[in-house]
C-alpha cells in the first residue's frame, strides 16, 4: 500500500517535473533564440545556418543600433518614466487605498463606487486626449505618468491588504501621538513592503511597456520611450512584403530587430531578481495570514 | 532600529526622485509650449516661411538641422518643422489630431473613410483649381490627383508613387534549367509552378522548393497577389464597370475564378505551402531570400533588392523581372499612386495666400535640384555623376538613413526632373517597368468613389470574401459553397456598396 503510494508519488513527481521543464523551455527558448540571433552574423541568419546558438559571432546588429543615440536616449526616457512613474503610482495608490480601508472614513463607499465605475467604463481615446491636453500635459512626460497614476484594480487589492493590518497597532500609535499621515508612512507602509514591492513591479512593468499613450500624447521624438522605437522597427520589418507604402523599404535584418528586442527587454528583466524576495513574501502573506 | 534606518533611506530616495521630477518637468514644459503655431510669413518676402507638417516616420527620425533638411530649407526659403509620427499608430494619432484641432499646416492623411468624411465636412482647403498655376504639379499625370479626389474635387497633394508597379519576379536560372518560359496563360502558370516544385530546380537532390509561396495576406488590400495576377490574366481590378455604369466585384468574374481554381488545384496537389492561411509574410520573404521559391508577384523595383539578398545565400541564383503579362498582353493593376497625401487644414492655414505658399513649396520640391536631393541625396556624399548624364549611388546605406525619410515623406517622382540612375541591368529594368505598365494599366474604377456602406462596414465585407477565398483554395468549400458565400456577401451589404458606387460614378460622369 505504502509502496503503491510512493510509486504513484514518484510517477506524479516525474510527470510534474517533465511538464514544468517543458513549460519552462517554452518560455526560455524564445529568449535564447532572440539573444542568439542578435549576436549572429546577419548573413548566417539569412542562410538559416543557426538554430539556437550563434554559429558566427558578430556585434554588427548592436553596432548598428548604437550608431545613433536615438535608442540610448529613448532608454533614458523609459527609465525615467518607470522610476518616477512607479513612485507616483505607489504614493497615490496608497494615499487613496489607506483611507478607503478605514471604516471610520466617511463617504468611502461613494469613493469606492467611483473607483469601481472607472474599471467598467472609460471615456475613450479622444475624450482622454482632451483631458490631457487641457491639463497642459501633451508633449510632456507627465502625460505618461499622471493619467495612469492609480490603477483601480491595484487600488482595491491594496485596500484589502491594508484592511488586514490590525487596528490595535494604529490605535497604540495614535496614543503615542502619531498623526494619520505618520501612521501611514511610518507604520503601515513599512509593514506593507512586500505589497509595495509587488505593486511596484506591476506598475513598473506597465510603465516600461508604455507605447500607445506615448504615441498619442508625445509629438517630440526625443521623448519617445523605447517601446515606440521597438514597435516601429519590428512593424516596419513585417510590412515589407505588403509593400503598400515603400518600394524598397528600409531593410531591418532580423538580427537588428532581435538586438532591439534584447535592448528593450533586458533592463526591466534586471529588476525582477531584486524584487524576487519581496514578491515571494507578498504572495505568502496573502495566503498564510491567520 | 534597523527598520527605521531603512525607512530613512527610503525617504531620501523619495526626495531625490521628487527633485529630479521637478527638474525634468521644467524642461518638458518649455518645449511643450512650442506647439506648432502658424507663423505669419509676411514679415518681408525674404524671411523664411515657417511650415509645420506631420507625416509618417520612416526609419530613424533625422536630427533637426541635418544637411538634407537645411538644403531643402534654403532652396525653398522655408523653415521646416516636421513632426514624425510612428507608423505603428499613425491613423489613431491623426484621428486625435483632427478631433482636437491640433493639426499642422500640412497633414499627411490616407484615402480612407475617416479622411473622406473630414474632407466632406469642409475641414481642408480645396486645391484643385489652383494646381494649374504650378508648373511641376500640373505637369504630372492627372491620374495621381483623380485618385485622391473626393466628390470630384481635389483636396491635397499626393506623396507620389508609381501607379502601376506590379511585376512578376522569377528565377531565371531555374526556368533555364527546366527549359521553360515565364508563364503567361493559366496553364503555363500551373506547369511552371509544378515543375519548380517537383523537378528539383536547385539541383540539390531534395524536394525542398516551391514555385510560389503565399503569405496570409495574399488576397488582401491594394497589393493583393490574387488581384495582381488575375488582372494580368484578364480580370478587372477589384471592380468592373460596364458601359451602362453597372459595377461588379472582381470575384464574380470568370478570369478571377480561374486564379482561385488554379490555387485550389495547386493546394490539393501540395504545390504551394499548405499553411499559407497562417503563414507570416516575413517568413515567406525569408524563403525567397534563401533561394527556395521560384516566382513572386511583387513590385518591379524590388527585383534588385531581392537579387541582392539572394546573392548572399545562393551566389549563383539569378532573378529576372517581367511586367504582369497575360494572353491579352501587359496588364498591370493600377494602384492609388500615392502613399497618402497632404491636406491643408483651414484652421491652421489662414488664407489663400498662405495656401499658395505651401503649394509653391510642394512645387519647388519637384524642381530639378530638389528632386535630385530627395531621390539621390547630396552629390559626392550619397551619389556621384557618371558618364552619359547618369547618376550612381556612392553610399546607399547612408542614403537610406539620411535621405530616405525625406524622399518617402515629401514630393518627388522617380524619372521626373532627375537624372537616371546607373544601376545593375536588373535594377534599371525594374525602374523602367512601372512607367511602361501605366500605358495599359487597368485602373480600379471605384478608387475615388465614396460609398456610405463601404465606409461603415467595408472592412467586414472584404474579410468575408477573403475568408471564403481561403476556404475555397483549401478545399473546404466547393464552387457551390463559394457561390453561396458570394450570395451572403451580396445580402450583407455587397450589393449596396455596388449600388452606391454606381450612383457616385453616375454623378461624377455627368
Amino acid at each position: 500500500m505504502i509502496q503503491d503510494r510512493t510509486f504513484g508519488n514518484r510517477l506524479f513527481d516525474t510527470v510534474n517535473a517533465a511538464v514544468l521543464i517543458l513549460v519552462a523551455l517554452c518560455t526560455v527558448l524564445p529568449f535564447v533564440y532572440v539573444l542568439a540571433v542578435s549576436f549572429t552574423d546577419p548573413h548566417e541568419v539569412a542562410k538559416g545556418g543557426m538554430i539556437l546558438f550563434p554559429t558566427k559571432f558578430s556585434l554588427a546588429a548592436y553596432e548598428y543600433i548604437f550608431s545613433t543615440d536615438t535608442l540610448v536616449k529613448s532608454l533614458g526616457v523609459s527609465i525615467y518614466v518607470t522610476v518616477v512613474g512607479t513612485f507616483i503610482n505607489l504614493l497615490f495608490t496608497s494615499l487613496l487605498a489607506y483611507p478607503l480601508a478605514k471604516p471610520h472614513f466617511r463617504g468611502r463607499q461613494v469613493i469606492l463606487l467611483g473607483v469601481l465605475f472607472t474599471m467598467l467604463f472609460s471615456g475613450g481615446m479622444i475624450p482622454s486626449y482632451f483631458v490631457v491636453k487641457e491639463l497642459g500635459m501633451t508633449n510632456t512626460l507627465w502625460s505618461l505618468m499622471i493619467p495612469s497614476a492609480i490603477s483601480a484594480f491595484n487600488l482595491i487589492v491594496l485596500r484589502n491588504f491594508f484592511q488586514q493590518i490590525p487596528d490595535g497597532l494604529e490605535d497604540s500609535a495614535k496614543i503615542d501621538g502619531c498623526s494619520d499621515l505618520d501612521i501611514l508612512f511610518r507604520i503601515v507602509l513599512p509593514l506593507s513592503l512586500p505589497a509595495m514591492a509587488t505593486f511596484g513591479l506591476f506598475y513598473a512593468v506597465a510603465h516600461w511597456n508604455t507605447f500607445f499613450s506615448a504615441i498619442l500624447y508625445i509629438n517630440d521624438h526625443n521623448k519617445w520611450p523605447v517601446q515606440v522605437l521597438l514597435r516601429e522597427i519590428v512593424i516596419l520589418a513585417q510590412s515589407r512584403i505588403g509593400e503598400t507604402s515603400f518600394e524598397e523599404s528600409l531593410i531591418q535584418p532580423l538580427t537588428i530587430r532581435m538586438a532591439v528586442i534584447v535592448f528593450a527587454t533586458v533592463p526591466i528583466l534586471l529588476v525582477y531578481p531584486f524584487l524576487q524576495k519581496h514578491f515571494a513574501k507578498g504572495v505568502l502573506l496573502g495566503s498564510v495570514k491567520g | 532600529m534597523k527598520r527605521k534606518k531603512k525607512s530613512k533611506r527610503w525617504i531620501a530616495g523619495m526626495c531625490a526622485a521628487v527633485m529630479t521630477t521637478g527638474v525634468l518637468a521644467g524642461c518638458g514644459g518649455e518645449s511643450g509650449e512650442a506647439t506648432p503655431e502658424a507663423a505669419a510669413g509676411d514679415a518681408g518676402s525674404s524671411a523664411p516661411f515657417r511650415i509645420t507638417l506631420a507625416t509618417a516616420q520612416v526609419g530613424d527620425v533625422p536630427a533637426a538641422d541635418n544637411e538634407v533638411e537645411k538644403a531643402i530649407e534654403s532652396y525653398t526659403n522655408t523653415q521646416l518643422d516636421i513632426q514624425w509620427i510612428p507608423s505603428a499608430a499613425y491613423d489613431e494619432k491623426v484621428n486625435v489630431m483632427v478631433a482636437a484641432d491640433e493639426m499642422p499646416m500640412m497633414l499627411r492623411v490616407k484615402y480612407v473613410p475617416t479622411t473622406i468624411s473630414s474632407i466632406q465636412s469642409d475641414l481642408f482647403w480645396e486645391v484643385g483649381p489652383l494646381l494649374g498655376d504650378y508648373k511641376n504639379l500640373s505637369a504630372l499625370n492627372k491620374q495621381y490627383y483623380e485618385n485622391i479626389s473626393v466628390d470630384g474635387k481635389i483636396y491635397g497633394i499626393p506623396q507620389f508613387r508609381d501607379i502601376a508597379r506590379s511585376a512578376v519576379i522569377y528565377r531565371e536560372d531555374w526556368l533555364k534549367k527546366l527549359g521553360m518560359k515565364p508563364p503567361v496563360t493559366v496553364d503555363e502558370w500551373y506547369n511552371v509552378l509544378k515543375a519548380m516544385t517537383l523537378n528539383d530546380p536547385d539541383g540539390n537532390g531534395k524536394n525542398d522548393t516551391y514555385g510560389m509561396v503565399l503569405g496570409k495576406k495574399y488576397n488582401e488590400g491594394v497589393s493583393a497577389m490574387t488581384t495582381r495576377m488575375a488582372v494580368a490574366l484578364g480580370a478587372p481590378n477589384k471592380w468592373a464597370v460596364d458601359s451602362a455604369g453597372k459595377f461588379t466585384p472582381e470575384f464574380v468574374t470568370p478570369e478571377f475564378n480561374e486564379i482561385l481554381k488554379l490555387f485550389r488545384k495547386l493546394f490539393a496537389e501540395k504545390l504551394i505551402n499548405q499553411d499559407f492561411a497562417a503563414f507570416e509574410d516575413a517568413d515567406a520573404e525569408k524563403m525567397y531570400d534563401s533561394g527556395r521559391v521560384g516566382i513572386r508577384i511583387a513590385v518591379a523595383q524590388n527585383a534588385k533588392s531581392m537579387q541582392d539578398r539572394l546573392s548572399k545565400t545562393v551566389p549563383e541564383g539569378i532573378y529576372d523581372v517581367m511586367p504582369p503579362t497575360g494572353p491579352k498582353g501587359v496588364r498591370a493593376a493600377g494602384e492609388s499612386g500615392n502613399n497618402g497625401f497632404f491636406v491643408f487644414p483651414k484652421s491652421k492655414v489662414k488664407n489663400e495666400a498662405e495656401l499658395k505658399k505651401l503649394l509653391a513649396f510642394a512645387d519647388k520640391m519637384l524642381d530639378e535640384p530638389m528632386a535630385t536631393l530627395q531621390l539621390r541625396g547630396v552629390e559626392g556624399k550619397h551619389y556621384t555623376k557618371v558618364d552619359g548624364g547618369k547618376t550612381e549611388f556612392k553610399d546607399f546605406s547612408a542614403f537610406q538613413r539620411e535621405v530616405k525619410p525625406y524622399r518617402d515623406s515629401l514630393f518627388n517622382v522617380e524619372g521626373f526632373n532627375v537624372a537616371p540612375l546607373k544601376d545593375t541591368p536588373l535594377g534599371e529594368k525594374g525602374t523602367k517597368i512601372p512607367p511602361e505598365n501605366l500605358k495599359t494599366a487597368v485602373l480600379n474604377p471605384a478608387l475615388n468613389l465614396t460609398s456610405a456602406t463601404y465606409s461603415e462596414r467595408g472592412k467586414e465585407l472584404e474579410q468575408m470574401m477573403y475568408d471564403a477565398q481561403t476556404k475555397y483554395i483549401m478545399g473546404k468549400i466547393d464552387d457551390a459553397g463559394l457561390l453561396a458565400e458570394i450570395e451572403k456577401w451580396r445580402k450583407a451589404g455587397g450589393d449596396q456598396v455596388a449600388k452606391e458606387y454606381e450612383a457616385a460614378y453616375a454623378k461624377l460622369k455627368k
